[in-house]
């Protein structure tokens, strides 16, 4: 497997103090958590960052890795060698990284002591309410419009009978309701984690987020079109036919539309009891000036019309 | 090493119509009540009416209490702290959201 450094992840010396590597893991951790950093690789730079912060962050593994680490360095091929750990006393406290989650690195060195305490469960009976599971499904917005059948792919990580950590691929599908809305939940119960004993599985919970739509942006129950206009329609008004959800409708434009103002076109956005609303925001187009009457007909407006867009400046 | 398993399951919607107790909020983001309440105090969440001890919230608290739970576990937030953030990270999303339509 390949080795890690932890150091040049955290962007920390090999020497730097335990509070040097606390800061650089806060300041890492805020920047590239997934709630706060969208961009696609935020999540694993994160758990990454989170990784590399629980060996050196912890004085019993930063010393156990740093006895290992001495001459290697990141992406190089590595083994680890047996009772590379001898000597090292680890506190009983197990990993918060499910197995699952780390990565192979991580695993071969700290992640035995979570298998010991799986194989020291047998024997005893013990009843246990399964967990609660939480995914998230992405849909389209069309779906949330029509209601739709999708199948969401999950994967499950479980501990087999061996002791190790397997990761299930599992597919289910899902009916999403008509009318849901980013952010909501949907429930399917019994779909967690099997229960223990005799008691039942846990549920599992799906965030609805919505795809981005070459259309329509979201914004809870409200339908925002970005809606190009000619110059002419928007000076002197129009009526535009425009799409909506449920088909197209013709929209009046009122003379002297500025750029960027919204209509509201009521209960024309995301149905639901009280349906949402779709807003069509102008946006003014420029006719090209690409033919010879085409730049003949911008250059009779800049003379017939006394028209200074800059006048505000005042130079 | 990976197995598949492939189920059809029709489900529940948490409806968007009916509301949540501070209970479900609690099983469902695995909190404890205490905290809710002081999710309740910085306005992070509001009840839909405030019916003393039997609070009601809207089903898109869940979403809501969820993030908030991951700001403060895994970046160590105060509730002052994830109140803002929330408050924050809402309006950068309708910046962003904003800025790709004017293209």
């Amino acid at each position: 497997m390949e080795f890690k450094d932890y150091y040049n992840v955290l962007g920390v010396e090999r020497g730097a103090t335990q509070d040097e590597v606390k800061r650089a893991y806060r300041k890492l951790a805020r920047k590239f958590h997934p709630d706060i950093n969208k961009d696609p690789s935020a999540e694993a730079q994160f758990k990454e960052i989170g990784e590399a912060y629980e060996v050196l962050g912890e004085t019993e593994k930063r010393a156990a890795y740093d006895q290992l680490a001495k001459n290697l360095t990141s992406g190089q091929e590595f083994r680890p060698p047996p009772d590379w750990d001898a000597g090292f006393e680890f506190s009983g406290a197990s990993s918060e990284r499910s197995s699952a989650e780390a990565s192979e690195f991580f695993d071969a060195l700290f992640g035995r002591m979570r298998q010991r305490e799986h194989a020291s469960r047998g024997g005893t009976e013990f009843h246990a309410r399964g967990e609660d599971h939480h995914a998230k499904i992405l849909i389209e917005l069309r779906d949330a419009l029509e209601g739709a059948t999708r199948a969401v792919s999950l994967r499950v990580p479980e501990i087999d009978a061996t002791g190790h950590v397997t990761l299930r691929n599992r597919t289910l599908n899902v009916e999403v309701p008509k009318g849901v809305t980013e952010g909501q939940h949907i429930r399917l119960k019994g779909q967690g984690a099997p229960g223990i004993g005799r008691l039942p599985a846990g549920d599992l919970y799906l965030e609805v987020q919505f795809r981005p739509d070459p259309l329509y942006r979201v914004k809870g129950r409200d339908l925002y079109l970005e809606l190009p206009l000619a110059p002419w329609e928007a000076a002197l008004g129009a009526s535009v036919k425009i799409p909506t959800p449920m088909g197209p409708i013709i929209l009046k434009i009122p003379p002297a539309s500025p750029q960027g103002r919204e209509l509201r076109v009521k209960g024309r956005g995301i149905p639901a009891a009280e349906p949402g609303d779709l807003y069509a925001v102008l946006k003014i187009v420029l006719p090209p000036a690409n033919t010879e009457k085409a730049k003949q007909i911008y250059e009779d407006m800049a003379r017939e019309l006394s028209f200074n867009p800059r006048e505000k400046f005042g130079v | 090493m990976t197995g598949e398993t492939s189920s059809t399951i029709s489900s529940e919607i948490i409806e968007m119509g009916a509301a949540c107790t501070i209970e479900d909020l609690c099983l469902v983001c695995n909190v404890e009540a205490e905290w809710i309440s002081e999710l309740v105090e910085h306005a992070v969440i509001e009840p839909i009416a405030a019916t003393g001890p039997n609070w009601k919230f809207a089903s898109l608290s869940i979403a809501r209490v969820a993030k908030a739970k991951r700001l403060r576990h895994d970046l160590n937030l105060n509730t002052p702290g994830v109140a803002l953030a929330l408050d924050l990270l809402d309006e950068i999303e309708e910046l962003r959201s904003r800025l790709k339509t004017l293209g």
